[in-house]
C-alpha cells in the first residue's frame, strides 16, 4: 500500500495538483464540486495515514469521532441557552486529553502499548478547542457535523497547519470566489508554491542536509571547550545555522500547505512574514509562526488576562500581562514537548517579551533623550535575531546532547 | 478570452519551466566530455558527487587509473600520500581515490556498478580499516551519506540471481535508503526474494536511470579542485628521483617536523585541533572495550569481493596499523587488533585473495602513522613499497572461489581455527 507524506519531494505535487485537478477547474467556473472534494479529501488522508502508518490512520480516525461528539455536543447544550462554566471546562479538559496523553507518553518509556498520536494531533487540538471556545463566546452558534468534519480534517493543512479559524475556513468553503478573484488566488498559489521549493528544497536542504551535520559534528567535538561547558565558535555556527534551517523549512511547508489551500479556493492565513526582520521580541512573535502565536494570543493570553482582571486577583496592569506572558509561553513550551529545553525555551521567550515592555515604557517615558535613527533600527533588528537565535539554540534540544 | 490570457500568463512559465528541466533531465547527455584536467582533480578529490556517480570513474578506468578503495586515511595527504607519489614520479598508474570517513564495504559495492566494463580484469588497492568492523557494522547514517541511487539502480538492473545478490538487496532493505522509494523497495524486496522485477518496474528503474545519469554528467564536476593543490604541493617537497632510501629520509625529515607539539607521534594540526587540553584526558583508557573481530562487517566485506570475482580484478588488500603510542594511551587491545587482522587474512587466503598488506605489526614503529588511525609518511611509503611492484608488474591471473558460509552469522561471530593460518 502507497504511503505519501505531506509535501516530501516533487512526487507529491505532482499527485496532488492532479487529483485538484477537476476542483481547480469546477472554482475557475464558479463551483465548487463538494463531494468530488470529499473524496480526493479522504484518498489523499488514506496515502497520509494509511499504508505503513496504518495505526495512525486508527488513532486519527478515534480522535477526530471523539472530538465530533464532543463538539456537536456541547453545539446542542449551548443552543438550549445553558452555559455552566463547570461543562465549558470539562469539554476543554475532554478536548485536550489525547494530546496531552500524546505529550506526556515519552516520559513513560516503557510503556508500549498503542500509541494514540499520528501526525499533526497538536494542530487539530487547536482546532477543536477554538471552536470550543467560540461556542462558549457564542460567536459560533450552529455547527454541522459535515462543515465541521471538513474544517477539521482540511487536507493540505492537516500535519502542521498553518491553523485555520472555523468561521473564516466555511466562509471561503461555503462562497466559491468569484473569477477575478480566484485567477488572482491560484497566482499567488503558484508563487507561493515555488517560494516555497526555494525555501524548503534548495535553501532549507542546503542548511539542514549539507551544513547542519557538518556544523553539529564540530559542535560537538568541543564538549570540553571554554572550561567544559562546550561553549565554542562552532556552537555559534551551529547556533545560525539551525536557526536559519528552522526557518526555511517551516516557511518552506507552510508556503505548501497555504498554495495547495489558495488552489482550493480556501485563503488559509499567513504564518511568516519576515520574523528575522523584527525590532523587538514582541514584533517578533507577530512575525512568527503567526497562526500559533494568534492562537496562543487569543486563547490563551487574552482569556487569562480576563479572567484575572473578571476575579480582580490582580490590580496593577503590568503585573497582569507579566503574569500572562509567563502563563503563555510556559504552556506553549510544554505544547513543544515536556523536556527542560522546551520549558525553557517557553520561560526564555516570556523573560525576553517582559524585559521588551520594561524597556517600550522606559522609552515612551524618555522619547525625548533616546535617539531614533536609522542605526538605531539597524541594531534592534541585530540584538533581536540575536536573541531569538539563541532561543532556538535552547529549542533544538543540541545542548541537551552537549552537555548531557 | 481575457481569462485564459490569465491563465496562460499564470501556468505558462510553470509549464515552460517543467518541460525545459524535464527535458534537460531525460535528453541523453552522457557523451559530455571529460578533459585530462577533469580527471586528475577528480582523481584525488574524495568528493561524494564522483562517489555517487560513473561518468567520471567510467572515463578514468578507461585510462591508467587505478581505485585505491579505503575510508578516512585516503584524505591524509602528505607528500608521500599514493596520489602525490604516483603523480610526482610519473608512475605508469595514477590512484583515483574512493572513499572518505565512514564509507565501508557495503558502499564500496555499490560504488563500483556501473564501471565493471572498465574494470573488467584490471588491478585495485583496497585499505581495509579494522575499525569498520564493529558490533554492529555499518551505520545507517554513514552508509545513507555514501549511497547513490543511481549505483543501485545500475546495480539492480543487471544482478544476476545469487546468494551474494539476495544478500546485498537485503543489505540495502535494513538501510534507510533502501526504504526511500516504494518502487526501488518493491523491486529490491522481489530480487531478496530471488524473483525477477517486473516490467513495469524495469522501465520506471531505466527512465529514472536516464535522469539520474544526466544529474551525474552535469553535477558530478563540481567543486573537483578541492585537493589538488595539495598534491601539487606535496609533489614540490619530494626528492626529484624516485628511490625508496631517500623518499625514507624526506619521510622521516617531514614526520619529524609535524609532529613536534606532541609525544604521540600525532600530527602537530590534528593534535591542536581535536586532543589538546582537557580534550585528550576525557579519552583515556576510553577504548579498553574496542572489539572489532565480531561484526557483520565481515559480510559486507564478502559481497565486496564477490564483485572482485565478478569484474575478475587482482585485488592488493592493506591492513594498516594504529598508532601503537596512541593505543597504549586510550587503551585499545593489540592482541584483539592482531586476531582482526588474522580473521580477515583467512576470509581471504582461503578464497584466493592473496596480495594482502598486514602492517598491524608495524604499530610500534614511529612516522608509521600521520595521527591516531591514519597511514602517514613512512606508513604511505612502506605501504608504497608493495602497491608499486603489484601495479607496475604483471601478475599472475587470480583464481577465486567463493565460499557462502562467508555470509553467515556463524562467521561473522567467529574467529579462524587457526590463527595466522596461511
Amino acid at each position: 500500500m502507497i504511503n505519501l507524506q505531506p509535501y516530501s519531494n516533487p512526487t507529491y505535487f505532482a499527485i496532488i495538483l492532479s487529483g485538484l485537478l477537476p476542483v481547480i477547474i469546477g472554482l475557475y467556473y464558479g463551483k465548487r464540486l463538494k463531494i468530488y472534494e470529499s473524496l480526493i479529501s479522504l484518498v489523499f488522508l488514506i496515502f497520509t495515514f494509511g499504508g505503513n502508518h496504518w495505526h495512525q490512520g486508527i488513532a486519527l480516525i478515534g480522535y477526530t469521532i471523539f472530538q465530533v461528539l464532543l463538539t456537536i455536543g456541547y453545539a446542542h447544550y449551548r443552543q438550549q441557552k445553558k452555559n455552566q462554566t463547570s461543562v465549558f471546562v470539562t469539554m476543554i479538559v475532554l478536548s485536550i486529553i489525547p494530546l496531552a496523553i500524546v505529550k506526556l507518553t515519552p516520559l513513560f518509556p516503557a510503556n508500549h502499548g498503542f500509541n494514540l498520536g499520528f501526525l499533526g494531533i497538536s494542530y487539530l487540538t487547536f482546532k477543536t478547542v477554538q471552536v470550543l471556545m467560540e461556542l462558549r463566546d457564542g460567536t459560533i452558534k450552529e455547527i454541522s457535523a459535515s462543515q465541521y468534519l471538513h474544517f477539521l480534517l482540511f487536507f493540505p493543512t492537516i500535519s502542521s497547519g498553518p491553523i485555520d479559524r472555523y468561521r473564516r475556513f466555511l466562509k471561503d468553503y461555503e462562497n466559491p470566489p468569484a473569477r477575478d478573484v480566484y485567477l488572482q488566488n491560484i497566482n499567488k498559489a503558484v508563487f507561493y508554491l515555488f517560494q516555497g521549493f526555494l525555501y524548503k528544497y534548495i535553501i532549507g536542504y542546503y542548511l539542514g542536509t549539507r551544513l547542519l551535520p557538518v556544523v553539529t559534528h564540530l559542535a560537538l567535538g568541543q564538549r570540553l571547550a571554554f572550561g567544559g561547558t562546550g561553549f565554542s565558535w562552532y556552537l555559534l555556527a551551529y547556533m545560525y545555522v539551525y536557526s536559519l534551517y528552522l526557518f526555511f523549512d517551516f516557511a518552506g511547508y507552510s508556503l505548501f500547505a497555504i498554495s495547495i489551500s489558495y488552489f482550493m479556493g480556501i485563503q488559509t492565513p499567513q504564518n511568516f512574514n519576515k520574523p528575522f526582520a523584527s525590532h523587538n521580541i514582541k514584533e517578533f512573535w507577530n512575525r512568527w509562526h503567526m497562526t500559533l502565536s494568534f492562537w496562543f494570543r487569543d486563547f490563551i493570553f487574552m482569556r487569562f488576562t480576563f479572567w484575572i482582571m473578571k476575579h480582580r486577583w490582580l490590580k496593577n496592569r503590568v503585573r497582569i500581562s507579566q503574569l500572562a506572558y509567563l502563563v503563555n509561553f510556559l504552556i506553549m513550551g510544554f505544547w513543544h514537548g515536556v523536556t527542560w529545553y522546551y520549558i525553557v525555551y517557553g520561560l526564555f521567550h516570556a523573560g525576553a517579551i517582559i524585559i521588551n515592555d520594561y524597556w517600550l515604557r522606559f522609552k515612551k517615558k524618555h522619547q525625548d533623550k533616546i535617539p531614533h535613527n536609522r542605526f538605531t533600527e539597524y541594531f534592534a533588528i541585530f540584538l533581536t535575531f540575536n536573541v531569538v537565535c539563541f532561543s532556538f539554540l535552547i529549542f533544538s534540544g543540541f545542548l541537551d546532547k552537549l552537555w548531557f | 478570452m481575457k481569462s485564459t490570457k490569465k491563465l496562460w500568463l499564470i501556468f505558462g512559465p510553470v509549464i515552460i519551466a517543467a518541460v525545459l528541466v524535464w527535458g534537460i533531465l531525460l535528453l541523453p547527455l552522457n557523451h559530455r566530455r571529460v578533459t585530462n584536467t577533469d580527471l586528475k582533480r577528480s582523481a584525488v578529490s574524495l568528493s561524494t558527487n564522483v562517489y555517487h556517480g560513473t561518468m567520471l570513474k567510467q572515463a578514468a578506468f578507461s585510462k591508467n587509473y587505478v581505485p585505491f578503495m579505503g575510508s578516512s586515511e585516503l584524505l591524509r595527504m602528505d607528500p608521500l600520500h599514493p596520489s602525490v607519489l604516483a603523480a610526482k614520479y610519473h608512475r605508469s598508474y595514477q590512484p583515483f581515490l574512493l572513499g572518505s570517513a565512514g564509507s565501508q564495504s557495503l558502499n564500496h559495492f555499490f560504488a563500483l556498478q556501473g564501471v565493471h566494463r572498465q574494470l573488467q580484469g584490471k588491478k585495485i588497492v583496497f585499505i581495509i580499516s579494522p575499525q569498520w568492523f564493529t558490533k554492529h557494522g555499518q551505520t545507517p547514517d554513514a552508509f545513507g551519506y555514501f549511497y547513490s541511487p543511481l549505483q543501485a539502480i545500475d546495480w539492480l538492473l543487471t544482478a544476476k540471481d545469487s546468494a551474494s545478490t539476495r544478500y546485498a538487496a537485503n543489505r540495502l532493505l535494513s538501510m534507510p535508503s533502501g526504504q526511500s522509494s516504494s518502487v526501488m523497495t518493491n523491486a529490491l524486496q522481489k530480487v531478496a526474494d530471488g524473483q525477477e522485477i517486473s516490467h513495469s518496474e524495469q522501465l520506471f528503474l531505466e527512465y529514472r536511470r536516464r535522469m539520474l545519469r544526466n544529474e551525474d554528467a552535469l553535477f558530478s564536476k563540481i567543486k573537483l579542485d578541492r585537493h589538488w593543490e595539495r598534491v601539487k604541493k606535496g609533489e614540490r617537497q619530494l626528492p626529484t628521483k624516485d628511490s625508496n632510501q631517500i623518499l625514507t629520509t624526506t619521510a622521516i625529515q617531514l614526520a619529524q617536523k609535524h609532529t613536534s607539539n606532541n609525544d604521540l607521534g600525532i600530527d602537530n594540526h590534528f593534535y591542536a585541533q581535536r586532543l589538546r587540553g582537557s580534550r585528550i584526558n576525557a579519552l583515556r583508557g576510553s577504548q579498553k572495550h574496542f572489539d572489532y573481530r565480531y561484526s557483520p562487517e565481515y559480510s559486507d566485506l564478502e559481497l565486496l569481493l564477490s564483485e572482485f570475482k565478478q569484474m575478475h580484478t587482482n585485488v592488493l588488500f592493506v591492513i594498516p596499523p594504529i598508532n601503537q603510542k596512541w593505543s597504549r594511551y586510550t587503551g585499545l587491545s593489540l592482541p584483539m587488533l592482531k586476531q582482526t587482522a588474522s580473521k580477515l587474512k583467512y576470509q581471504l587466503n582461503s578464497q584466493g585473495f592473496n596480495h594482502i598488506l598486514d602492517m598491524t605489526s608495524d604499530s610500534r614503529d614511529d612516522y608509521m602513522m600521520e595521527d591516531t588511525i591514519h597511514l602517514g609518511w613512512l606508513g604511505w611509503l612502506k605501504m608504497d613499497e608493495a602497491v608499486k611492484p603489484f601495479l607496475t608488474q604483471p601478475q599472475a591471473q587470480p583464481h577465486y572461489h567463493l565460499k557462502s558460509y562467508f555470509y553467515t552469522k556463524n562467521w561473522q561471530q567467529a574467529l579462524p581455527q587457526k590463527e595466522g593460518s596461511h
